[in-house]
């Protein structure tokens, strides 16, 4: 018994001593924070089971834009798990570091959950926000971050812009006018997600909070049902935010393998199960059916239907020049 | 007004059942009066009502519009400071990107945030004075521009640091340094360009730091700057350095240098230093440091490979080979050398043989000359004396009582040339075989960037047997000053 002992002490050691630390880091959007805090602990015990190996997952947040533009100046990202493609397209285009077909290499474009934006109200919603109309009338404060950085401002204001255009037969030109209105309602522009819900809540400014649906759940949650509500709007975008290896950093890290495999795990039931917990809209229907409560029932338009493609809804409103340009004046 | 109605009214029921004793005939007209006045008294009452929910929903109006107000002032200063506190994330975050721009006593620095990219601006500028006693007006006394400049040194991508230093003084304008330093460890770094050779530990020192106008004998048989290749670094927190390379190879001490090789001959130099402790608590030994250099060529470069020929403090040569000697194989040098600070005190010694196979037409030889000095200084003041100069506690300003840093400084050295080199490669009648010389000065350090010198140096030589007036002929006595100004 006692050499069986010692040689299962052996083993272990070997076993331990054979194990790797694998180190990745993840870049993402604003408001995942919750999601990957989650998923990481996640993943790290599903990689350790199969491997052996040690996984530890770094994270850095901020407005998607901002992002994507801190990877092209050298942020070291094993994996970009951000809120639009358009930002990830940049950084293959700009710094070279995946492959320009990147969103192929995974189901769904590369979405593992999607996202809509909703309006967060304060408890009683005493301005009476139901619908669109509603946030672009005079005297009513909106929260929503700068399109310029973040990357759900872009949704936000891209369902803004689409919820005029049914209403107004596809008239551009008053779509323009609408969204202006709306711009004209926002008094201060966060440069991410998650620093316009510290401004709705936290400060206390606002009557409206442009929000992700996550974290409009999330401001409940742990704010409080009775300082907040969530006012589903008619019609909303329905966001995809993509995720994708950074081929080149990962190869020269040595952690090509594992980033993968992370990436593939969000598709995985567990995946998908704590994305839906974290009030993302997971792909997987049985799972989907199963948190259906957690979801408001809208209209949901998709970018392509409404604007052609991320690269011509860019050029036309994000870019210098742009329409967001020509209608808000700081 | 509500008073005066209900006196009216409470008047009147008094009033109205006194007037009801009166007879039957004014009984109807009075029932009539009363009948009217109720009315009225009903009408004033539903008036006062109104009056009253009028002032109340009046009153509430205003509250509201207080509170709407109230709520619109709260929204704006809620939004403004919110607004300042993005502005200062803003700021925060270009703070970490903006270039740093730094002006002081070590020169001009302009850095990217991240110190990864950065160029500095430093200078050197010294004037000197050089009055000879009892030459016989062989020489010249003057002043003279010693160096004049410009050191621009600077990192790119974080690892590699280039110098590039042209000097204007003197007669001839020529580049001093250029090179380029890979330092990814301390311990291991590589340097490519003209650089000193990594041999002589006075002639290592850098220019500003000198305790007098011009380095010792010594440094006449070390090689000056070289183009090569070196490998270098430093060990153990700084007590250990090492520094081994591949150069062009140069003669003993030649003031210009050159910036092009001659031969196909290459030299080997290196060097060790120890500093053992250096990063200890034994503060009385911290500023022991003794180590070796040395250099190896194999040199048949003809002239080009000997020395143009040997000075004195006073920059005279006391002696040259004869014209028609030549390089002629091997080149060795070692020097054993060594320092020690403690305190204001600090003392530096150096011995050094290089030794070189030459040929004049059939005749060949082997010849060892050798160098040794040694200095002391004190720094009066009580600062601190090193190997990197002093810095005052107290720069000179009479405003506030500063005088700076005074020190005074001493030196021995002594240079004897292989006796065999005489006749056949060096003429006694045109060169000494030996200089001893003596110098003793007084250095005022009036800041980190200014410093005043003055000092006396003498030297006699021996083996002389040619004519005067001659440099060998008789000692040289000079007196030395100098303005220096170095950031």
């Amino acid at each position: 018994m006692k050499t069986f002992l010692k040689i299962l002490l052996a083993l272990s050691l070997v076993v331990t001593a054979g194990a790797k630390e694998i180190k990745l880091l993840n870049v993402s959007y604003d408001p995942t924070r919750e999601l990957y805090q989650e998923y990481n602990a996640a993943f790290a015990k599903y990689w350790k089971a199969k491997t052996g190996d040690d996984v530890a997952v770094a994270q850095s947040h901020g407005g998607s834009g901002k992002q994507a533009f801190s990877v092209i100046n050298g942020l070291e990202a094993d994996v970009v798990t951000l809120a639009l493609a358009y930002d990830i397209d940049a950084i293959s285009a700009k710094a070279n570091l995946l492959p320009a077909d990147w969103q192929k290499r995974l189901p769904d474009n590369s979405t593992p959950y999607t996202s809509t934006i909703v309006f967060l109200v304060r408890k009683g919603n005493p301005k009476h926000i139901k619908d669109w109309d509603d946030v672009v009338k005079p005297g009513v404060i909106v929260v929503t971050p700068n399109p310029k950085t973040s990357g759900g401002a872009r949704w936000a204001y891209l369902a803004a812009y689409a919820y005029a255009l049914e209403k107004y037969g596809h008239d551009d030109s008053k779509a323009h006018d609408f969204v202006k209105r709306l711009y004209q309602n926002v008094p201060v522009l966060d440069s991410g997600a998650r620093g316009s819900t510290t401004t709705f809540v936290e400060r206390g400014i606002g009557d409206v909070l442009l929000a992700w649906e996550n974290e409009a759940h999330l401001a409940l949650k742990e704010f409080g049902a009775d300082k907040f509500e969530i006012i589903t709007p008619s019609l909303s975008i329905l966001a995809e935010p993509p995720v994708a290896v950074v081929d080149k950093i990962a190869k020269r890290h040595g952690t090509l393998t594992v980033a993968q495999a992370y990436l593939n795990y969000l598709y995985s039931d567990e995946g998908q199960e704590i994305a839906a917990r974290n009030f993302y809209r997971p792909r997987n229907e049985t799972i989907a059916a199963k948190y259906a409560a957690n979801f408001s029932q809208l209209k949901l338009v998709t970018l392509d239907q409404e604007f052609g493609s991320w690269a011509k809804a860019q050029a036309t409103h994000f870019a210098d020049g742009g329409v967001f340009d020509r209608i808000y004046q700081p | 007004m509500n008073q005066l109605i209900l006196t009216v009214i409470a008047g009147s029921l008094f009033v109205f059942p006194a007037l009801a004793t009166d007879d039957t005939a004014t009984n109807s007209v009075e029932a009539a009066e009363i009948e009217a006045l109720q009315k009225q008294v009903q009408e004033l009452g539903q008036k006062v009502q109104r009056l009253e929910q009028q002032r109340e929903s009046e009153q509430q109006a205003v509250t509201d519009t207080n509170q709407e107000q109230v709520h619109e002032l709260d929204q704006k200063v809620r939004i403004l400071a919110r607004q300042h506190e993005l502005d200062k994330e803003d700021a925060a975050a270009a703070a970490k990107t903006r270039p740093q721009l730094k002006l002081d006593s070590s020169g001009f620095t302009l850095s990217s945030a991240d110190t990864n990219f950065a160029i500095s601006l430093h200078g050197l500028v010294q004037l000197d004075s050089r009055t000879f006693f009892a030459d016989h007006n062989l020489v010249n006394s003057g002043f003279l521009l010693r160096r004049a400049r410009p050191i621009i040194t600077g990192t790119v991508f974080h690892d590699f640091d280039f110098n590039f230093t042209p000097d204007f003084g003197g007669s001839v304008v020529q580049i001093q340094d250029a090179y380029l330093n890979y330092r990814n460890r301390p311990e291991l770094q590589l340097e490519a360009g003209k650089f000193k050779s990594p041999v002589g530990l006075e002639q290592l020192q850098s220019d500003p730091y000198l305790l007098l106008n011009e380095r010792s004998l010594v440094t006449d048989l070390v090689p000056n700057r070289d183009l090569g290749v070196e490998l270098h670094g430093d060990l153990f927190g700084g007590a250990a350095s090492y520094a081994a390379g591949i150069f062009d190879g140069v003669s003993d001490y030649n003031g210009t240098t050159v910036n092009t090789d001659s031969d196909n001959d290459k030299a080997f130099a290196g060097r060790i230093f120890l500093q053992p402790w250096k990063t200890t608590d034994v503060n009385a030994l911290k500023g022991l440091g003794f180590g070796v250099g040395g250099s190896y060529e194999s040199d048949r470069n003809g002239a080009a490979g000997l020395t143009p020929g040997y000075t004195t403090d006073g920059q005279q040569k006391f002696f040259t080979y004869a014209a028609a000697v030549v390089a002629n194989g091997q080149h060795w040098r070692i020097s054993p050398q060594g320092y020690y600070y403690y305190g204001p005190l600090g003392i530096l010694g150096e011995y050094v043989i290089s030794d070189q196979d030459v040929r004049n037409g059939a005749a060949q030889a082997d010849l060892r000359n050798k160098a040794w000095e040694v200095s002391a200084n004190w720094v009066l003041t009580g600062e601190d004396a090193s190997y990197a100069g002093v810095t005052p506690r107290h720069s000179f300003d009479p405003r506030t009582g500063g005088w700076g840093a005074w020190q005074v400084v001493g030196r021995y050295e002594e240079l004897n040339v292989d006796k065999s080199a005489f006749p056949t490669f060096a003429s006694s009648t045109a060169s000494a075989s030996s200089a001893h010389a003596w110098s003793a000065g007084l250095n005022w350090y009036l800041n980190r960037n200014i410093r005043l010198n003055a000092s006396f140096s003498h030297t006699v030589f021996a083996g002389y047997t040619g004519a005067a007036p001659a440099v060998p002929a008789q000692a040289e006595n000079v007196l030395f000053t100098r303005i220096q100004l170095a950031f």
